[in-house]
């Protein structure tokens, strides 16, 4: 009997051992003051009594700060006009999207939150910005892309970011390598690329040609450029199209680059390294990435001068991806008031142009322009506001399906598969084609 | 049945002592056991979907070849790694339980150092030794004028150095068991061996090895499970790549539930883990006759 109590306890316990495996994991928090925050209302509503003070407001943001940080700037600012203070949760985007349920269910949510997504998946927990700013102050593709909810016409979040996907290259590699780099009028083709990242890596000094980020919005401008898309109008409906021929071609395409002129390790999803510092660290010449890289590139890279090239043309022209990050107030955190005062304040003139000089971006109002302060910048910066031209409508189409809210960083680990020579990129569109129309009950065109 | 009863018959003093222990055990591990089997029969997104769904999670399961894959990975890890487990941590408690080294306390602590990291901790220290371009480990080598190995490209060599720093967080506490079990055997049985010409490799093999062998059946069994649930580490070191290849059931049930937002398939994928962990044991337990006869 004792023999078989020992037995059944033993069970037990590793029973309980294998299913306590499903176990949360914390955020890191920064409180940058000291007072506790108080309870807010609740209310939605854009008139407030009068302007709060002597509060904290609670902010969820992806990243530490660094520097040239224009939110933490501009928060830390409106504190100290404001008399409130600024307590800023940090978790990555991709954390977020398991984070924030777990605090609504505790309610433990921020007053603001600076996400890519979460106001989109979940429209419902987060303020109608309409009844905070007046959105007509605001450039359209910006609220439509970046605040939109994904399931009604709701903007629930402000864009703060609004960015494009852009190509960054080494003119000291270039040079060396007797490479001229391509211009807004004579872009090259992605087989130009390929080539030239071969060159570059001979003659360049440098170990890669090419390096992109991990990111299948980065990925998805190749497929775009040659005609795919992730999905197709079908009536009111969509078919799921990612394992197009197209696409796979474009896949096939990008796993020999990789093999050939990339950082593979970094596709293959061996390695957590992070394909910006190879560029600022010169060791790859050109980089697939975000406009948001132009402010750091400027404050930290000295030991060679960098340029912004335009996207290579696919079979089907160029392509670009433009997205960005929102500020959000979800409905149910402590102080939403708080929130939309800040909000409030850092949209009008004279913060967000101060905002927007320290962001070194495209802006998101209709009258602020960013201004660069040098020549060289500012051709970088009419290259970066060219990309927007690329923008593909199959790209509106996919965004227009939300296909992320059935499935997302699936398809981006269906690349890697690919990319580390685990399937055959055939194989691995075919199967995320599969989950993606069983989650969302699409049918499929291929 | 008095015995039954008997069982649960004690003074106050004793149910104070268990009582906090029991607490413990059914908030953390007897609740979360509890609710992770209410939810695999659920569509629990994690947050606002959760609906009856029967034994669909556990069709689910038992029909995905990713899952299939995945714990016949896992299981060639745990076996591949077991008799290293086993054989390490043995040979270095005999080596510091050796009348001849000198300056064994020194080499216990240092052994047991690592056992005291976090193992996220450890895999990102070995992550950033065995990183592909910019790792400490590829540096020597091109010093060396060797070519740099593809640490983060090869499945084999990923798993090599998972291995490696799985065997290194874990020797230290293996090892401590073995030093216990070691001292526990009588100095005459190896007097009357030496009396009688045995030699020190006879002595280990005929004398030390037997008499472990309850020793060795708790590393076996300690070392299966934790080899089967590896997580942390690989976390730290590979995330579960290149591709999928350093992806095991545990990473696979994380990833399911926490990124994929499929609680209830995770739950269920968790169930189903269990109870093979379980067999595993009393197989173990069976074969070994618990390690209780030789």
């Amino acid at each position: 009997m004792k023999k078989m109590l020992k037995k059944t306890m033993a069970g037990v316990m590793i029973a309980a051992l294998a299913a306590g495996s499903l176990a949360g994991c914390g955020g890191s928090s920064k409180d940058s003051g000291g007072a506790g925050g108080q309870g807010g209302s609740g209310n939605a509503g854009g008139e407030s009594a009068g302007p709060i003070s002597g509060q904290t407001l609670q902010v969820m943001i992806s990243e530490e700060p660094g520097e040239g940080d224009a939110l933490g700037s501009a928060l830390n600012k409106w504190a100290e006009e404001s008399g409130n203070e600024i307590k800023q949760i940090i978790i990555s985007h991709d954390d977020m999207l398991s984070k924030f349920p777990s605090m609504a269910k505790n309610n433990d949510l921020p007053d603001l939150v600076a996400t890519t997504r979460l106001h989109q998946l979940y429209p419902e927990e987060f303020v109608d910005m309409s009844t905070v700013l007046d959105l007509s102050l605001f450039n359209d593709s910006a609220l439509k892309i970046v605040g939109k909810s994904y399931s009604s016409d709701a903007i629930t979040g402000i864009p703060d970011q609004y960015t494009t996907t852009c190509m960054f290259y080494n003119q000291d590699a270039f040079t060396a390598a007797g490479i001229e780099a391509p211009t807004v009028d004579k872009p090259w083709t992605w087989d130009e690329l390929y080539e030239n990242a071969k060159t570059l890596q001979e003659k360049g000094g440098v170990k890669y040609g090419f390096a992109a980020d991990v990111s299948r919005a980065r990925y998805d401008i190749l497929m775009y450029a040659n005609g795919g898309s992730l999905v197709q109008q079908d009536g009111d409906s969509f078919k799921v199209a990612v394992n197009s021929p197209e696409n796979i071609q474009t896949l096939e395409r990008f796993v020999q680059a990789n093999n050939e002129v990339m950082p593979k390790a970094i596709w293959a999803g061996g390695t957590t390294d992070n394909p910006v510092e190879y560029f600022k660290n010169g060791d790859a010449a050109i980089l697939l990435s975000g406009s948001w890289n132009y402010n750091t590139f400027t404050n930290e890279i000295s030991k060679f001068a960098f340029g912004v090239m335009p996207t290579p043309k696919g079979s089907a022209g160029q392509s670009a991806i433009i997205g960005g990050e929102a500020l959000a107030i979800p409905v149910n955190g402590k102080n939403p008031e708080l929130a939309k005062q800040f909000l409030t304040w850092l949209y009008e003139k004279e913060h967000y142009t101060e905002f927007l000089q320290i962001r070194k971006e495209p802006s998101v109002m209709n009258d602020i322009t960013y201004t660069p302060d040098t020549d060289k910048a500012k051709e970088d910066f009419e290259i970066i506001q060219n990309e927007a031209n690329y923008v593909t409508d199959t790209f509106m189409v996919d965004e227009s399906s939300s296909w992320r809210t059935y499935k997302d960083n699936e398809y981006r680990d269906a690349i890697k598969r690919a990319v580390a020579g685990e399937l055959p990129a055939k194989d691995a569109l075919d199967g995320f084609a599969k989950a993606l129309a069983e989650s969302s009950k699409w049918g499929t065109a291929y | 049945m008095k015995r039954k009863k008997q069982a649960f018959c004690h003074d106050r003093s004793f149910w104070m002592f268990v009582i906090p222990s029991l607490l413990l055990f059914g908030v953390f591990f007897l609740l979360p056991l509890g609710m992770s089997v209410w939810f695999s029969f659920t569509n629990y997104d994690g947050w606002k979907t959760m609906d009856f769904v029967g034994i669909k999670n556990y069709l689910d399961i038992l029909t995905s070849g990713d899952f299939y894959k995945t714990l016949s990975r896992t299981i060639v890890y745990t076996v591949c790694n077991l008799p290293f487990k086993i054989a390490i941590p043995l040979l270095l408690a005999a080596l510091v339980t050796s009348q001849s080294l000198k300056g064994t306390t020194i080499v216990r602590t240092l052994v047991y150092i690592p056992v005291l990291f976090s193992a996220l901790v450890a895999g990102i220290t070995i992550n950033w030794m065995f990183g592909q371009e910019y790792g400490l480990v590829n540096f020597l080598l091109q010093k060396a004028g060797i070519n740099p190995l593809q640490w983060s490209l090869n499945p084999v060599l990923a798993t090599v150095v998972i291995s490696v720093a799985s065997n290194w967080i874990s020797a230290g506490y293996y090892m401590l068991l073995y030093v216990g079990g070691i001292n526990n055997i009588s100095k005459e049985l190896y007097e009357a061996a030496s009396v009688d010409g045995a030699k020190k490799a006879q002595a280990f093999f005929q004398i030390t090895l037997p008499l472990l062998m309850p020793t060795t059946f708790i590393v076996l069994l300690l070392s299966t499970v934790n080899l089967l649930k590896e997580y942390a580490l690989v976390q730290g070191i590979s995330l579960g790549g290149p591709g999928s290849s350093t992806t095991y059931i545990v990473q696979y049930i994380f990833d399911q539930g926490f990124n994929q937002s499929r609680y209830g398939y995770a739950s269920a994928a968790g169930i189903v883990i269990s109870i093979l962990f379980i067999v595993i044991a009393v197989v173990q337990f069976k074969a070994t006759k618990g390690g209780g006869e030789v």
